[in-house]
């Protein structure tokens, strides 16, 4: 085998320009399909970064207004959420309903302390919110549920702002801001790329509105989802509920706005495959158009090279050994000039993910060990193509025949 | 007798099919230094190929060495050639980018031989033919007789049978020729056997035999 790689290599070395030019089409092709593939993993990256199917088993709902006329109501009714919602939604959807959270939300409030103020929204919550909203907790706590329970005067506030109110948001925590006309002590300090607002008990909320029972939203964590049809199913059920408790239509979108995000991820999730699969075809067409390259060149190199087969044929080389030989030289190629145009891509997209560190659209558009073993793969079985054909081809002439070639 | 040739007919079939062998006959003893000669388009060439296993043919029978040669698969035509025959071609047919040693060892490659041991051999065969000082140097690099002497080297690496040339001096001046014929002639006293096809009268005379062919036939006097 040894012998045989030395045979080629003085073959490749031979024919210097040639070897060259075949393999800047191959590894042209490879860089191409690498930053593609690459590309297409960082935008995949970036959304699996904003949503997993786990965390995205949830329905957002917030109330709107009837268009159509039901019961004796006229359209245009408002719909406004209320927190007896929840054990009913629960009640009545008891396959596909873990659980149901509400939040009440102030749309602004003022947030200050001896130092300064802010103005940003208040959200009443629960503690499952910290991994919904995939909040990146700094320093201190997110709420818990002892603070529902003793319905306590506590605050979680973003980085920015703990900055803004404190001049150092490591002393946040422990200190106190003043909202709502009420003092609160400051539990913990978070980060989110988009997200400002300050979190309090979904419970402390509710008390400050006067326990009127109306929330903002209600989030419906679903259980046995695993397709679009169980998505679409379960989020039916829980407009069927709501349609009944504050008597609309159930067929009326508008009454309530529902938010499948279960079903916006999976079709997100097509999306990408569809994107992923499509970055393969373009890819593979054109790592295939360097091959059809190869596979010319190849044809060009095996008619040059005819009175030499023809030397070989006469002094003994067998049919197989001519076609192992240039097929070996045509994987050795595609190979190795394959693996510098891995290289090349693996390095552009390294520096490409550099630049973008701190884009939303693309995260980490890097190509991982998978994604380079299968474009070895394909190199390998493409490099064995293109130099098969020419290499029949080399085996049928007959060896006197190649012998009268000059 | 190493080679023996029954009624063996040879047709090319082209557009007017050209009956190129007619029944030729022909007996060569081992140890024989033996000259095809003919007019160009006498069919020597072809009967040389036919004899090499580089071409088949359409009836008749032909042993070489003891070996029924008719109908052979590629691989066992490159194995029998490999091992029973070696050629030497008026244009010496020597891979350009391989130099001396290379091109001399290359049939030992197709039989697997360590690259080692057969440039070793190959060396061997080349100090054999005066050439060792010019074992590394390409066949660009050589003259005519030099090269001729380099394609004899590789012809006998594998230790043959039997040596074909096709108008080894074809290409060569006349003190050249006279070189490789004595390297001929001092084979043939080693007792390989040696059969030349040539159309010139200088170098049949120095054979110990003359089979001499004319439009595919073998003239009679010289069976």
């Amino acid at each position: 085998m040894f012998d045989l790689f030395r045979e080629i290599a003085q073959t490749l070395r031979h024919n210097k320009l040639r070897t060259a030019l075949t393999g800047f089409a191959v590894a042209w092709g490879i860089f191409m399909l690498i930053i593609l593939l690459g590309m297409s993993r960082g935008v995949f990256n970036s959304f699996s970064s904003f949503a997993s199917a786990e965390q995205s088993r949830t329905l957002s709902i917030w109330g709107g207004w009837t268009g159509k006329a039901h019961h004796g109501y006229k359209e245009g009714r408002r719909i406004i959420l209320e927190n007896d919602d929840k054990p009913r939604i629960r009640h009545d959807n008891p396959h596909y309903v873990e659980n149901v959270f509400a939040t009440k939300e102030i749309d602004s409030a003022q947030v200050s302390t001896n130092r300064d103020y802010i103005s940003n929204p208040v959200y009443g919550h629960y503690p499952e919110e910290i991994k919904r909203a995939k909040l990146n907790m700094l320093y201190g706590r997110f709420l818990n549920q002892r603070d529902l329970d003793e319905t306590r005067k506590v605050i979680v506030i973003q980085r920015q702002n703990a900055k803004t109110l404190f001049g150092d948001e490591t002393k946040a925590v422990g200190s106190r801001v003043q909202a709502l006309g009420l003092s609160w002590l400051v539990i913990g300090v978070y980060d989110h790329d988009w997200e400002s607002g300050s979190y309090v008990p979904f419970t402390t909320a509710m008390m400050l509105s006067g326990n009127d029972g109306k929330v903002s939203q209600l989030m419906v964590s679903l259980k046995n989802v695993e397709n679009m049809d169980d998505g679409t199913e379960a989020e039916a059920g829980v407009r069927k509920s709501l349609s009944a408790s504050h008597d609309f239509a159930s067929d009326d979108t508008g009454a309530v706005h529902i938010w499948n995000r279960f079903n916006s991820y999976l079709s997100n999730m097509t999306a990408l495959n569809i994107l992923d699969i499509a970055v393969w075809i373009i890819g593979i067409f054109t790592l295939l158009s360097g091959i059809v390259g190869i596979s010319n060149i190849m044809f060009v190199s095996v008619r040059e090279r005819t009175h030499e087969i023809g030397i070989r044929r006469a002094i003994g080389a067998k049919p197989r050994s001519i076609l192992i030989q240039i097929v070996t030289e045509s994987v050795a190629i595609t190979t190795i000039f394959g693996y510098i145009g891995i290289v090349l891509g693996t390095m552009v997209t390294a520096l490409i993910a550099k630049i973008t560190a701190d884009a939303d659209f693309l995260k980490d558009p890097t190509v991982n060990i998978s994604i380079a073993i299968k474009v070895t793969v394909v190199l390998i079985i493409a490099g064995a193509l293109a130099g098969l054909f020419p290499a029949l081809k080399a085996t049928k002439v007959k060896p006197v025949e190649a012998l009268r070639d000059e | 007798m190493i080679i023996h040739l029954e009624d063996i007919n040879k047709t090319y079939h082209g557009a007017v099919p050209l009956h190129v062998l007619k029944g030729i006959n022909l007996n060569i003893d081992r140890g024989e230094l033996v000259s095809i000669m003919g007019a160009s388009g006498s069919g020597k060439s072809t009967l040389l190929n036919i004899i090499g296993i580089l071409d088949n043919y359409d009836s008749g029978e032909y042993i070489l060495d003891g070996t029924l040669i008719r109908n052979l698969s590629e691989n066992r035509a490159a194995e029998l050639r490999n091992r029973m025959i070696g050629f030497v071609f008026q244009s010496f047919n020597l891979i350009n980018y391989k130099n001396a040693v290379e091109n001399v060892a290359l049939p030992l490659f197709y039989q697997g031989v360590p690259r080692r041991k057969r440039n070793a051999m190959a060396m061997e065969q080349l100090e054999r033919m005066g050439l060792a000082d010019r074992a590394h140097h390409l066949p660009g690099e050589m003259s005519g007789g030099q090269k001729q002497r380099v394609a004899i080297a590789r012809a006998l690496i594998t230790n043959p049978s039997l040596i074909l040339a096709d108008e080894p001096t074809g290409a060569l001046d006349s003190k050249t020729s006279q070189e490789v014929m004595e390297v001929f002639r001092q084979l043939n006293s080693d007792g390989m056997t040696i059969v030349i096809v040539t159309h010139d009268p200088g170098v049949g005379q120095q054979t110990n035999r003359i089979i001499r062919i004319s439009d595919g036939i073998i003239l009679p006097d010289n069976v």
